[in-house]
């Protein structure tokens, strides 16, 4: 029996601006990223890997090609179905946190389920709640946090309302090595524990090293991938790309 | 550097138009206030000049008794000029012309609909028809000729058609005596197509009939006019004509005659420009606010921008100047719109007035308008601007470095200084209840102001606790209680923003807690004091000499059913020389009528020669029963009364009394009310229907009963409570400016999070709901604040003013309407912050910096 992939993009193109100013970010990317599994997106500035991300998460639209999440076809989709698929599909992680400053930690986790108007599945939130090991400080608002801390309510957030897929961007761009590390180990524990699909976005060899599998985008063109990567291996392909462009 | 930073200013349009629009609408009102009052203040003066233009001198009979309208200018004319006054005129040395005039107020016509044709305020002329109409430098017949006998009128175009006549009709007409038929022989006008000078009417009869029927007795005259032989001053004239008739007459120049006539009908223009002035000041007062609130948070988002420039070695002083520089700029530009506006609603107001008889020529605009509109409105944006200002030029070098969100700073001094402006406030009127200060400009007009900016500065402190308490009632959705969230975020933006509506809602419900406790105080008084179960009531638009004949009252008392009866002649007279107005009457049944009883002496009915004073009167002038006081009557002679009774405090009779015997010298022979007590409340309808039989050929008096008398007694408070609605209107207006200005910044300002919220699957309904709940927050507490602030200074007004007068009632359908208008405000201000927030892209949003 063959599973769906939790996302998947079909011949996918991407262009910004016309004529002379022309930008083709996305050249016919085709890609596939399983169920269970933590996937690295990896390429040098400008070669598209966070375009590929915005258009696999809906939201940005493409200018040809299909993009699926499970079973559902994201391109097509109208704003309230993009919404639903968000709310209903997909997770989300930045580099910049963004929690809402008017919410506590625990208030912040559980928004996407109150938006759905969804009651958190007790024994889940408990588990997510452990692993994110906030402790006494769940009721603190995120101003009295630190980056990490942060991040670590962000990926909670996330992972709460159990998502087909989590889209992570950067995430630990704007934290120093030990709290990175806190992020990536929590992200990879996600997976391996509870079969959690996640995509990372990330130029950082050493966080892509915790996924399972990656992916290098060059040109707007998928050039390489590598599974089971080690930090080493990944800077390899990455001078070998350099070298290349 | 200048130029860098006015760019910055101009980055923000929408924001800042919306915080001139409140200028605008300020400076707008102000100058089309001004504009208009002297458009039509001019358009008098030139009338009345043209008009006076063959008058160099004019003669009318000194009156002691004073004026009913209060002005000096009184259209009804109770002493004359006697026929053999007007002949030693005649030869008058240095005058061309001498012509006796007939002219006086009382002239009132009954229309096709049978009702006396009304007039709100300028007089109904009566008079003579010129000699000789082509030589009548003003006058002009329009149709038909002039009255050649006795029962032919004509009259001025604009009478002839309210009444719906035209020549050849009959016309009813009720002067000094009761009605009389006439025919129109002709229609009347001014020279230059003008029906009227200011909305008067007038009816031309012959010299011997105007002389009897508008001054009561024929062979004499209202006035004298003289016209000066060239080479022969006005003031010249005046005085010859001064030595050959004495003392007993006024003499006037022409100069002097214009100005009389032009002082009567401006006193009612000077109230309806200051209304519209106060309404223009009072939206500059509410737009102070706004523009503090944009400048506050434009200097806040600017922040890092303008420590970039400190860090490039801008000084203080230059940041400074240049951000009042763009205030000034802004209050500027936005005084001179306003002001272009103002130009054009006054334009239009005057055509309005126009198209109602008032003259009026091309727009009179003075430069002291236009200065002090541009003034006025610049200075205050400025001034609003300057806190802001002096708060950008603190910003240190090293802001520019940090991350821009900085914890609020706390709000314990503002609200300690607010607290104890308040007390301040509270502690003047308290003076003032306590009668140990009288000044009421310092005491009720400082304790308010003292008191309100008291509040404006503690509504911070206030805005978490109150907007979360009546959000609790939008908590139990997401949007709902994020927007709750929202709204507490920044509580000095949030009570800044309700501040602007505080304004009129404090006003508007302090006045309608004054207005409502009135309005009990005097059903109270008709309650217990009145013990009439019906009213004859004299419409009071027809003029001082509308009525019924008093001696009406002895078939009325033939009615069966009626038990006791009295009619009330009412007139101002000189009374122990004081101005006052004595009602004269049947004074014992005027006792079982309105329950009075006496202080000292008797109530009994007047012999002709006695008097019974109020209370109040006797305190002011120290009258004792047995002293004697002297009358002076409009058209008769002085006349020695003596005290028989004072009355014990009344709330229904508030002035003395005099035997109908006595009043034959009063304006009009005819009385203006009658309260009838009936035997038993079952022949209430039987007697009205008599009454109304009774006075079925006067339709100048109604039947009435006390209920009806409240109502009308506190017309001029739902008036009042009207135009207070108008202004509440208008500030709400701004106020809305406020909301949107701020929520749209909030907007911006957010944008982040916004899109995070779009991102984790709220949809944009859910985003809008959000938005409109901060928006509909704002304005309640708004409302809120300005009814406590409100409904507490009311009652204070009322215990300061209380006596037996007041009766403390709160309006509660009006504040919850009012509440209901803040709601319908919120939503509506919600409108446009929460279309921008809706459409924000989600993908530019999240990775906006």
């Amino acid at each position: 029996m063959t599973m769906t992939p939790a996302a998947r993009a079909v011949e996918v193109w991407k262009v910004y601006g016309t004529g002379e100013a022309q930008v083709q970010a996305l050249r016919g990317v085709s890609a596939e990223f399983e169920r269970g599994k933590y996937t690295a997106i990896m390429g040098p500035s400008g070669s598209g890997k966070s375009t590929l991300m915005h258009c696999l998460a809906g939201l940005d639209t493409v200018n040809a090609g299909t993009v699926y999440i499970g079973e559902t076809q994201v391109t097509g989709l109208g704003d309230a179905g993009l919404t639903k698929l968000r709310r209903e599909k997909v997770g989300f992680i930045f580099q910049q946190f963004n929690l809402l400053p008017t919410l506590t930690a625990a208030e912040n986790i559980t928004l996407p389920l109150a938006i759905a108007g969804r009651q958190p599945d007790k024994a889940w939130y408990d588990t997510v709640i452990l692993t994110v090991g906030l402790g006494d400080r769940l009721h603190h608002r995120p101003s009295e946090l630190s980056g990490g801390q942060q991040q670590r309510v962000a990926c909670a957030r996330a992972l709460v309302s159990r998502p087909e897929v989590i889209f992570a961007d950067e995430p630990t761009g704007n934290l120093d090595s030990r709290s990175g590390t806190d992020v990536l180990n929590f992200l990879r524990d996600s997976v391996r524990q509870h079969g959690q699909t996640i995509v990372m976005v990330t130029h950082d060899p050493n966080a892509a090293s915790y996924a399972d599998r990656v992916v290098f985008l060059a040109d707007g063109e998928i050039v390489d991938e590598i599974l089971s990567p080690t930090a080493d291996s990944v800077l390899d392909r990455m001078k070998k790309l350099d070298r290349n462009a | 550097m200048l130029k860098a930073m006015l760019r910055g200013l101009f980055a923000h349009k929408l924001r800042l138009i919306l915080s001139a629009l409140a200028i605008i609408l300020g400076t707008a009102f102000m100058s089309a206030a001004f504009v208009s009052g002297d458009t039509i203040s001019k358009g008098f003066t030139d009338l009345f000049s043209t008009i006076n233009e063959d008058i160099d001198a004019q003669v009318t009979a000194k009156s002691d008794v004073p004026s009913l309208e209060g002005g000096g200018g009184e259209a009804l004319v109770t002493k004359v000029v006697p026929q053999d006054v007007a002949d030693k005129l005649k030869g008058l040395d240095g005058a061309e012309s001498v012509t006796p005039q007939v002219v006086s107020d009382g002239a009132r016509v009954i229309g096709k609909d049978g009702k006396v044709v009304a007039s709100n305020g300028p007089p109904r002329l009566g008079g003579a028809w010129p000699a000789n109409i082509n030589e009548d430098p003003n006058l002009e017949l329009r149709l038909g000729t002039g009255p050649t006998a006795p029962d032919q009128v004509v009259l001025s175009a604009n009478l002839a058609k309210s009444a719906g006549v035209t020549v050849g009709d009959k016309v009813e007409i009720i002067t000094l005596q009761p009605r009389r038929t006439f025919t129109v022989s002709g229609i009347s006008g001014y020279k230059g197509g003008r029906d009227s000078l200011g909305g008067e009417t007038f009816v031309y009869f012959t010299l011997p009939v105007a002389q009897e029927l508008m001054l009561g007795t024929t062979g004499v005259y209202s006035n004298v006019d003289i016209k000066a032989a060239p080479g022969v001053s006005q003031e010249t004239l005046k005085q010859r004509a001064q030595a050959v008739v004495g003392d007993g007459y006024t003499v006037r120049t022409g100069e002097e005659t214009s100005q009389e006539q032009a002082s009567g009908i401006q006193s009612f223009l000077s109230i309806f420009s200051t209304g519209l002035a106060v309404f223009g000041f009072l939206a500059l007062f509410t737009g102070a606010f706004l523009i503090f609130n944009t400048f506050s948070m434009l200097i806040a988002q600017r922040t890092r921008e303008l420590a970039l420039y400190r860090s490039f070695g801008a000084n203080r002083g230059q940041v400074l100047r240049s951000v009042l520089l763009e205030s000034l700029l802004l209050g500027l530009a936005a005084s001179i719109v306003g002001l272009l506006i103002g130009f054009g609603l006054g334009w239009l107001l005057t055509r309005l007035l126009r198209s109602t008889g008032f003259p009026g020529g091309a727009l009179v605009i003075s430069p002291w308008v236009v200065i002090g509109t541009l003034f006025a409105g610049t200075i205050i944006t400025v001034l609003s601007a300057l806190a802001p200002a002096l708060r950008a030029s603190r910003v240190a070098p090293i802001e520019a470095m940090r991350d821009a969100a900085k914890p609020d700073k706390p709000l314990r001094r503002l609200t300690t200084f607010g607290l104890i402006l308040m007390a301040v406030g509270i502690a003047l009127l308290i003076l003032k209840g306590t009668k140990t200060l009288e000044d009421n400009v310092l005491t009720l007009g400082g304790g308010c102001l003292f008191i309100f900016i008291g509040a404006v500065m503690v509504a911070p402190a206030l805005s978490r606790p109150i907007t979360g308490t009546i959000g609790k009632l939008v908590d139990w959705a997401t949007p709902g209680r994020l927007g709750v969230r929202n709204t507490g975020r920044n509580p000095r933006r949030t009570a800044l923003t309700a501040a602007a509506l505080m304004i009129g809602v404090t006003l508007a419900t302090g006045a309608g807690v004054f207005a409502s406790s009135v309005k009990a105080g005097l059903s109270d008084i008709f309650a217990s004091e009145l013990n009439a179960d019906l009213i004859l009531q004299t419409d009071f638009t027809a003029g001082p000499t509308a009525g019924f004949q008093p001696a009406l009252m002895d078939q009325v008392r033939q009615i069966p059913g009626v038990s006791t009866a009295a009619a009330l002649q009412t007139d101002g007279v000189k009374l122990a020389n004081r101005d006052e107005f004595v009602v004269a009457t049947d004074a014992k049944a005027a006792q079982t009528l309105f329950t009075l009883e006496p202080r000292e002496g008797e109530i009994r009915e007047l012999n002709s020669g006695e008097i019974i004073l109020n209370d109040g009167f006797a305190t002011k002038t120290g009258l004792k029963v047995g002293d004697t006081a002297t009358m002076q009557t409009a058209r008769g002679e002085a006349k020695d009364l003596k005290v028989i009774g004072i009355l014990a405090s009344s709330q229904v009779v508030t002035n003395p009394l005099i035997s109908p015997a006595d009043a034959s010298g009063f304006r009009s022979p005819l009385a203006q009310q009658a309260y009838i007590k009936v035997t038993d409340p079952a022949q209430i309808e039987p007697v009205r229907t008599q009454l109304k039989t009774l006075v079925a050929d006067n339709p100048e008096v109604s039947v009435s009963d006390p209920s009806a008398q409240i109502k009308q007694a506190t017309t001029f408070l739902d008036l009042m409570l009207n135009v207070l609605n108008v202004l509440l209107g208008l500030t709400i207006l701004v106020a809305v400016l406020g909301v949107i200005n701020t929520l749209l910044l909030s907007v911006f300002e957010r944008t982040r999070e916004l899109g995070l919220l779009r991102a984790i699957g709220m949809n944009r309904s859910r985003m809008g709901w959000m938005i409109t709940v901060e928006a509909v927050l704002i304005s309640v507490f708004g409302a809120l604040l300005g009814m406590v602030l409100g409904t507490a200074l009311g009652i204070t007004l009322v215990k300061i003013f209380g006596g037996n007068f007041l009766k403390l009632t709160i309006p509660w359908g009006y504040l919850i309407a009012t509440l209901v208008l803040a709601v319908i405000a919120g939503l509506i201000a919600a409108l446009l912050p929460a279309w921008r927030a809706a459409r924000l892209n989600v993908l530019q949003a999240i990775a906006y910096e």
